[in-house]
């Protein structure tokens, strides 16, 4: 007893959960005057604005799935896509079928793109690092071929068009730009609180662990793989959530919704975030901005910009360091 | 009878995906970098094709120069480009050879437009001749010809020359080939320029097969980058081996069973990986 | 009493190489078992094959009873074995508390998962026990070298283990924190039962009971403390080398004859008295390191034509990453100073320009191209040795090496990884030699062989001194060195600790320096603190990726 009563001291002192980004009184600022930002964007903004928040709202639920998988769990995915290309034909579906209640079609959504996680999991994670990346593209690509061959559920390459969706049984439906942004942003905000709470569990730090080194991991003897098969699958679930979002924003589906650059624009965005949920969303929201915002001002090149873009994050470590040489040269 | 002619057409279609692959495997082999951009050199060689397309043999044969410049200058700059970020992890090369990627297809769409290009044979060669009572392309037996003398090719020049002994070396161990007096970033630049060569020879040769469009340099990238992990990045024979799966897999079985065959190529994968980690010790000898 | 671990000829081959053989080893209950053996003789394979991070490749591994060999790693751990690695296993990105976190909340340590509490409180023992109580919010990765050592410990010991497995513990820790290191392990309770495997003897002969002996993958003896110290075939593993017939201590060729004389390592002193043999390699002050730690701190040395120099010294001493910065795979700090053949080198050289310029390795562990024939490593050397012929250096083809290492002409087609370990090492001299060195650089290249092939390498070196050869060679088999060099440097702790002739290390003086730098005898007057090894660079990394998985630590795992 004497011993705990020692180190009582120094552990009231430290973030007892021992995380790096524990939120701190600031950042809790921070976030707060962002999502109250958020909220009141569509009495300050157009309509044409407002659609592009909400699509920045899709990927940044993209985002926080492939920073799951990528900066908790350490395995860099290209196939996040996937997952929600399967959560959204599992909410346009169900919309065309007359089931337009937006939450009912969140949560089937979230349910099948976790067992699309749960069926590639014994495959996918069988690897590690750059076989990862390949095969994680590779099942994206074939989810999304499948998608095309399988006209007669997904309408093929020329999609399916849907109802908007309601809030609650009995209500209007959402046709408003601001007020689809609103129920996504909320949509957003719950998906937003509960991954954070999952960051908070053992499961997330034994995730983290097997990240920085499996071995250890293992010879302490946690089920590594077990672990990592649960980290996906709920990375799979936010993905299918983000799919029944886009399906609301955009009312339109279509295979090319799960391709390679989608996958890679939430890749990149996590990358944005170095590790960081909030960085991730960050980042999407950048992503987006830059393409749809920044984009159209360059007489449709948006995808050469986000190129660069991809550059600029691959090469910044390279340039900060150029930089700093560069700097002490000068003072020199 | 169908069917047989089809399989003709996957042989085709596998050496198309081995002449790509190799050159994937070959980057990924000697300096340890997925190029997420490799599909874009294919889809240049197609373009490239395209633009010289239609007319006798000399023009095919101009394209096939202006292809090896275009391969090799790009796989030099993959080599340049790669240099500074050696060593900061997979993520950060997989960002760049995407970003380079979609630079790339942004160009393309801005020259060539967002629709598919036919791309025909030279006249000379656009005939067909009777294969079992069916007519079938000459180009295509002609491709297959081609590509097939290049696996064989590629693997000699690996297996039997000193350059591709050096190669070899170098890819086991960098840091020992070199103190054995090897160039090894001469070699892994050469390696490069070959493998961007490989890729837009494809491109230029294969365009009648698979002509450019956009999205084929991503349809392109994934079928070989399927068959690197199925062949296992360390064999030429195991990765023709794989491309010939693969292109079965995509001619046969896309008219067999249209809706299941993209998962049979995950059922392929699934089964070359576990095999694999079944043989494979869990942890090297220290 | 009952053994708590039982193996019965368990065995583990690397393709052609067999790591152990036939190892029957019983570990009772409450026991502090070590297990010692030079370099090679498969201590850490026998670690991996318990830890369950290797399956065994024959024979059965019982534990309390039941057979565990076919379990995982994992399953082994949640039945009570725990384990450290050679380089601290840790999460570096975590904080301290959360790579405890991690070890308490494993399944099955007896700690109640809920209990936040009770967990709080053993953290805080664990944290107070190992010292790291200041360290609770700091990265892992960021801790100093020796507080991850204690970090590791303390994770391996919050799984609450029936056996706890540590390998090298001491590796790396400066004398204080070896003396925490022994508090701390003679202070287990008595239900823990410990296997360790140093190289720290100091370390061994204070902690153990029982103590086993490896040699060449094969179990010497088991026995005591004193049993084993005065076993004749131990002190023979360790210190007098593996054959027989006595040694030809000291060649005789270019050694004066007249006692007494100074054949340190001085430079004007020797050149005066061997006019005729010039230096072909001169190194000055030579310092080098890894990731900011130094390894090396400033070493002297210089190779004569036709002569061979041999570095001793325990492990971690520093011999490997000397010979490695030789052969540029390692940048020297700035105000190192090598000359070869009279050329003073760049700071930071290419490692094809000095293989070029006639500086060949042959690498601890060989390095060879695993999946290329010996025809096509033979092939690939040649093919490059461009360099003329020069005095001293001859001018190798594949037919003169296949001459002088004749059972490589029969395995021409064979790939090398599936040569046996004296013919692998026989390739790696082979495809040194054919890139015309001047200067010969030999890494441990007794480790892992039968002594007859010892036997065979010692007669294939002295062929080549005499051929005109500069040769320096880092062993730790003292027969071959001994046989083969003319003056000796002990390394110890990144310095030269004594440079002598070669036969003066059997004169009585130099003999109890050398029981104390390299032997299995116990100090007679210092600490069991003192420590002559075990700087990072144990196992020099010879390329960044492995340095970096020396850093990190740990396997790579694929």
């Amino acid at each position: 007893m004497s011993v705990e009563s020692t180190t009582a001291e120094p552990m009231t002192v430290v973030d007892p959960a021992g995380r790096q980004r524990h939120p701190r009184p600031r950042s809790v600022g921070v976030t707060a005057a962002v999502v109250l930002t958020a909220l009141a964007l569509p009495a300050v903004v157009d309509a044409y604005t407002i659609s592009i928040a909400s699509t920045a709202l899709v990927l940044a639920t993209l985002a926080m799935s492939a920073q799951l998988v990528t900066g908790v769990a350490g395995l860099p995915s290209l196939g996040q896509a996937a997952y929600l290309g399967v959560g959204a034909y599992t909410a346009a579906l169900l919309a065309n079928a007359g089931y337009t209640n937006g939450p009912t079609q969140l949560a089937a959504a979230a349910l099948t793109g976790a067992a699309a996680a749960a069926v590639t999991a014994p495959l996918v994670l069988r690897t590690r690092g750059t076989t990862f990346l390949m095969v994680t593209f590779a099942v994206a690509e074939v989810g999304r071929t499948a998608a095309s061959q399988w006209a007669a559920i997904t309408g093929g390459d020329d999609g399916l068009h849907t109802p908007p969706v309601t809030v609650w049984p009995g209500t209007a439906p959402l046709r408003v730009d601001g007020y689809i942004y609103l129920y996504v942003l909320v949509c957003f905000l719950v998906l937003a609180a509960l991954v954070a709470l999952l960051l908070r569990t053992r499961l997330a730090l034994v995730l983290r662990g097997a990240a920085d080194h499996e071995p250890r991991l293992g010879a302490l003897g946690h089920r590594v793989t077990a672990a990592l098969t649960a980290g996906f699958l709920a990375a799979g679930a936010v993905a299918g959530a983000g799919g029944a979002l886009l399906v609301a924003v955009n009312r339109y589906l279509s295979p090319a919704d799960m391709g390679l650059d989608v996958s890679a624009l939430a890749l990149l965005a996590a990358a944005i975030g170095a590790g960081s949920m909030r960085g991730a969303v960050a980042g999407a929201v950048l992503v987006v901005a830059v393409r749809d915002l920044l984009g159209t001002d360059t007489g449709g090149h948006a995808t050469a910009v986000l190129g660069a873009v991809f550059l600029l994050v691959a090469y910044r470590r390279p340039a900060q360091e150029w930089l700093r040489t560069r700097v002490q040269g000068g003072r020199r | 009878m169908t069917y047989a002619v089809t399989a003709v057409d996957g042989i085709a279609f596998g050496l198309l995906l081995f002449t790509v692959a190799a050159g994937l495997t070959l980057i990924f082999g000697v300096m340890d970098v997925l190029n997420l951009a490799h599909g874009s050199l294919y889809l240049a060689g197609a373009y490239l094709a395209y633009l010289l397309s239609g007319g006798d043999l000399l023009r095919l044969g101009a394209a096939l120069a202006v292809g090896v410049v275009v391969g090799a200058a790009g796989g030099a700059a993959l080599a340049a480009a790669m240099r500074p970020i050696a060593g900061h992890g997979h993520l950060d090369q997989a960002l760049a050879t995407l970003g380079i990627a979609f630079v790339a297809a942004d160009g393309f769409t801005t020259g060539f437009g967002g629709a598919p290009l036919p791309t025909d044979p030279p006249r000379l060669l656009a005939g067909s001749i009777s294969l079992a009572g069916h007519g079938y392309p000459i180009y295509r037996l002609l491709f297959i010809a081609i590509a097939g003398l290049l696996a064989i090719g590629l693997h000699l020049v690996i297996t039997r020359t000193r350059h591709g002994v050096m190669l070899r070396a170098t890819v086991a161990d960098p840091a020992m080939a070199a103190a054995t007096g090897i160039n090894t970033r001469r070699v892994q630049g050469a390696a490069l320029a070959a493998g961007g060569v490989l890729a837009v020879t494809a491109g230029v040769l294969g365009a009648p097969l698979l002509g450019p469009a956009p999205g084929v340099d991503t349809t392109v990238l994934v079928l070989s980058l399927i068959v690197v992990v199925i062949g296992g990045s360390s064999s030429i024979p195991g990765t023709l081996a794989a491309a010939l799966v693969v292109g079965q897999v995509q001619t046969v079985g896309v008219i067999v069973a249209p809706s299941v065959a993209p998962f049979a190529l995950l059922a392929v994968l699934l089964v070359t990986l576990t095999a694999r980690t079944r043989t494979r010790p869990a942890v090297r000898p220290a | 009493m009952t053994a708590l671990l039982h193996l019965t000829g368990v065995g583990r081959r690397f393709g052609g190489l067999e790591a152990l053989r036939d190892v029957a080893l019983e570990v009772e209950a409450g026991t502090r078992h070590a297990v010692i053996g030079p370099n090679g003789a498969g201590k850490t394979t026998l670690l991996n094959l318990i830890a369950g991070a290797l399956p065994p490749t024959g024979g059965t591994v019982l534990f309390d009873g039941h057979d565990i060999t076919g379990l995982s790693m994992p399953a082994r751990a949640r039945r009570g074995i725990s384990r450290t690695w050679q380089h601290p296993a840790i999460f570096p990105r975590l904080t301290v508390y959360a790579n405890l976190d991690l070890a308490l909340r494993a399944p099955e340590t007896g700690v109640n998962r809920s209990d936040r509490r009770g967990r709080r409180g053993q953290l805080g023992t664990l944290l107070e026990h190992a010292g790291l109580a200041g360290d609770v919010g700091t990265r892992a990765g960021a801790l100093p070298y020796g507080r991850k050592r204690r970090l590791e410990l303390a994770m391996a010991l919050a799984q609450r283990p029936r056996l706890l497995l540590l390998d090298e513990p001491s590796a790396g820790l400066d004398p204080i924190e070896i003396t925490h290191l022994i508090e701390q392990i003679l202070a287990l309770p008595a239900a823990v039962t410990v296997l360790l495997v140093d190289h720290n003897l100091d370390l061994i002969w204070s902690l153990a009971h029982t103590v086993t002996v490896l040699h060449h993958g094969r179990l010497l003896t088991t026995g005591s403390i004193d049993a084993v110290r005065t076993d004749p075939k131990v002190q023979s593993a360790y210190l007098t080398g593996t054959s027989p017939q006595n040694p030809r201590v000291g060649r005789r060729r270019s050694v004066p004859s007249h006692p007494g004389a100074d054949i340190s390592n001085h430079p004007r002193q020797a050149a005066a008295e061997q006019p005729e043999q010039p230096v072909v390699l001169r190194v000055r002050d030579l310092r080098a390191g890894y990731h900011g730690a130094p390894v090396l701190l400033g070493v002297d040395l210089d190779v004569r034509q036709g002569e061979a120099l041999a570095v001793l010294g325990r492990n971690g001493a520093g011999k490997t990453t000397l010979l490695a910065t030789l052969a540029g795979l390692v940048p020297p700090y700035a105000a190192s100073r090598v000359e070869l053949i009279g050329r003073v080198l760049p700071r930071r050289p290419r490692p094809h320009h000095l293989a070029r310029a006639g500086l060949a390795l042959v690498p601890q562990g060989r390095r060879l191209f695993g999946p290329l024939t010996v025809a096509e490593h033979l092939r690939c050397a040649a093919a490059l040795c461009t360099a003329p012929a020069t005095p001293g250096g001859r001018s190798w083809t594949v037919e003169k090496v296949l001459e002088l290492l004749p059972a490589l002409a029969t395995r021409m087609q064979h790939r090398a990884d599936r040569l046996s370990g004296g013919e692998q090492q026989m390739l790696a001299i082979a495809r040194a030699l054919l890139t015309n060195p001047r200067v010969l650089l030999l890494d441990e290249p007794s480790e892992g062989l039968a002594p007859s092939v010892i036997a065979q390498l010692t007669d294939t070196i002295s062929t080549l001194v005499d051929g005109g050869l500069a040769v320096l060679i880092a062993e730790q088999n003292l027969d071959l060195a001994t046989a083969i060099s003319e003056r000796v440097l002990i390394l110890s702790q990144g310095r030269i600790a004594v440079a002598c002739p070669t036969h003066e290390l059997y004169e009585p003086a130099q003999r109890a320096c050398l029981q104390r730098l390299l032997g299995v005898a116990a100090p007679t007057t210092a600490s069991p603190a003192l420590r002559l090894s075990g700087e990072p660079g144990d196992v020099a990394p010879l390329n960044p990726e492995m340095a970096q998985d020396a850093a990190t630590g740990g396997d790579p795992g694929e």
